[in-house]
């Protein structure tokens, strides 16, 4: 049972070898260990680093591919304007309405199905194996098809039409509030997999005794859920919300393939940040204000989530 | 008695709701695979129902019009070449963490670890203005450099390497090998598992990017399978269906064989977790 779940946790053991060899095999040592990880410093420097650092400068000019010369100096305009920018603030609201029902979706269900597939002694991997399937196919793909099942002569509203849930169908792309849900309900069909997986490794990390001994205490199924099982799944909730948070907010190939405008359709309803961000920089060629949105929006990302390891992470606190 | 009696029918429902899960799962793609090979208004008419008659056209078309070969080969290369790269020089620099000391390693590593946190869209532009300034964009190294590296998978191998026992190493220096040298024959084939794991998070990764290549691939003859079935699906609504199904089956199938093939691996490398 290897469950490495938190990366960022590990403490780096790195004070041995001191003792020993002397000098000169000291520094050939230490001119392999430079060399290894040379790749990685100079890639980093380069596609790292600097991108950054270019970023944070052209967020003070007005910059465009299509007009080269057109290189001013604005200060901290295109900051002002970010900020002040309601149609960013409408892609904020728009990304976190939809990531409040994704992950309260996958988590439920991945919980839901970890705690069933934990009950089965046959033919578990057969389940988990085709649970997991949507994790490794392609947005592109899975976005096509839940666009003809969940289209108003598709499948789902067919059905929803006959059983009377829906009075008929629903346009539900062009909606002012239906896009962000459904594209949510889509991406937790596809993401579920991998919260039913890290769950189910959490709870068979629990030592069955703690059960034994809540059963002999007469404790139900329901109480022994929320005393014993919920409260050892923390750390696998903490990590899944992490992830989630900061992979969720970038969502872009999911509203771009569904087959909006770079604005997110015409209420912007389906405008997500990183949506805006490449309107700005690829239909309007406005460099300078796209890395402010960046940058604005990668703050947000870095709040939230030291918001989350300074309340949520039990273990570290 | 009535204690396994129960028991039966809770199996009963537990077996009873995966095996729902489970359609729920599938559905799209049998609805997919079921399309793919129905005639174009038949596939608008009744997308629902088992085809009538079994026909290939939509392949066909996919063949005719939209080089798929050449679709799948651009994707190949990219995927390949990433995932090589990035095992290898992940590996490289995971060893060199656990293992060899040398000055500064702990900074560096620490160093390392605080990068992870920076979210990529940071990224997005910048690396998009250096990439034109070079005249990188439209070439395939404009996506295989940035990702030849990457300090998650460097973490993962680091992990694992510091499990091998410093007595095997430092038995293999004795006999006059150098770091190269063990990382070749020692570290190399000792840390397959966790190689496995990163050179399928990279491959998978490269095959179904889609923001990468719409950025920098412009020219259509450097399309990868997700740009090309992007191209399907922005035409007119309805008019090459047959073809959009048929490609949709023909992108996605062949992954799924490796994923049944090799599916621990892939649910390892995906959720971080394994199972006994």
């Amino acid at each position: 049972m290897g469950t490495s779940i938190l990366p960022l946790k590990q403490t780096p053991d790195l004070a041995s070898t001191h003792t020993g060899p002397n000098l000169r095999v000291r520094m050939r040592r230490g001119f392999w260990g430079y060399l290894f990880i040379s790749p990685w410093i100079l890639l980093y420097a380069v596609f790292g680093m600097y991108p950054l650092l270019l970023s944070f400068y052209l967020t003070f000019f007005t910059y465009s591919f299509v007009r080269p010369d057109d290189y001013v100096f604005v200060g901290i305009g295109n900051w002002v304007q970010g900020i002040l920018d309601p149609l960013f603030w409408q892609s904020i609201f728009n990304i976190l309405y939809n990531q409040t029902i994704f992950i309260a979706l996958t988590n439920i269900i991945g919980l839901g199905t970890a705690l069933l597939l934990y009950k089965v002694v046959h033919a578990g991997r057969i389940f988990r194996t085709i649970y997991f399937m949507p994790v490794i196919t392609s947005v592109v793909v899975l976005m096509a098809i839940g666009n003809y099942l969940t289209s108003p002569t598709g499948p789902i509203q067919a059905t929803l039409v006959q059983w009377g849930i829906l009075s008929g169908p629903i346009f539900w792309k062009f909606d002012q509030w239906l896009p962000m849900p459904v594209i949510a309900v889509l991406n937790s069909w596809k993401w579920f997999g991998i919260s039913t997986v890290v769950y189910l490794a959490g709870l068979f990390a629990i030592d069955t005794q703690y059960y034994e001994a809540a059963a002999i205490d007469g404790a139900t199924g329901w109480q022994q859920f929320w005393s014993i099982t919920f409260p050892s799944l923390q750390p696998q909730i903490f990590f899944l919300l992490v992830v989630n948070v900061i992979n969720g907010l970038q969502m872009f190939t999911e509203v771009f393939t569904l087959g909006y405008d770079v604005y997110g359709g015409p209420q912007h309803q389906a405008l997500t940040p990183v949506l805006y961000l490449y309107a700005q920089a690829f239909d309007k060629s406005n460099i300078g204000y796209a890395s402010v949105l960046g940058l604005l929006l990668a703050g947000l990302i870095a709040i939230l989530t030291l918001f989350q390891f300074r309340f949520l992470n039990k273990e570290q606190a | 008695m009535l204690q396994s009696k129960k028991f039966t029918v809770t199996t009963l429902v537990v077996y009873l709701l995966l095996t729902l899960g489970a359609l729920v799962v599938l559905y799209p793609f049998a609805y997919m695979v079921m399309n793919s090979f129905k005639f174009g208004p038949e596939i608008l008419n009744s997308p629902t129902h088992l085809p009538s008659v079994l026909t290939l056209t939509g392949y066909q078309g996919v063949i005719q019009n939209l080089d798929i070969l050449l679709l799948f080969k651009n994707s190949l290369i990219l995927a390949i070449s990433i995932a090589f790269l990035n095992t290898f020089l992940s590996a490289m620099a995971g060893y060199a963490v656990a293992k060899i000391p040398f000055p500064g390693r702990k900074p560096i590593f620490a160093f390392m670890l605080a990068t992870m946190m920076i979210p990529g869209v940071l990224f997005l532009i910048p690396t998009y203005v250096m990439m034109y300034r070079l005249g990188w964009v439209g070439h395939f190294y404009a996506l295989i450099i940035p990702s030849a590296v990457s300090i998650y998978n460097i973490f993962l191998i680091r992990q694992f390497v510091m499990g091998i026992p410093d007595e095997q190493i430092e038995a293999a220096r004795l006999d006059g090998a150098n770091d190269f040298n063990i990382f070749i024959s020692i570290i190399l084939p000792l840390t397959r598992p966790v190689l496995a794991t990163v050179a399928i998070l990279s491959f998978i990764g490269s095959w179904n990017d889609f923001l990468g290549p719409l950025l920098y691939l412009n020219n259509p003859s450097t399309w990868t399978v997700q740009l090309g079935l992007y191209q399907f699906q922005s035409s007119i609504p309805g008019e090459h269906i047959q073809e959009l199904w048929a490609s949709m089956t023909m992108i996605t199938v062949p992954l799924v064989l490796v994923y049944f093939l090799l599916q621990d691996q892939f649910i390892k490398a995906f959720a971080n977790v394994s199972f006994k």
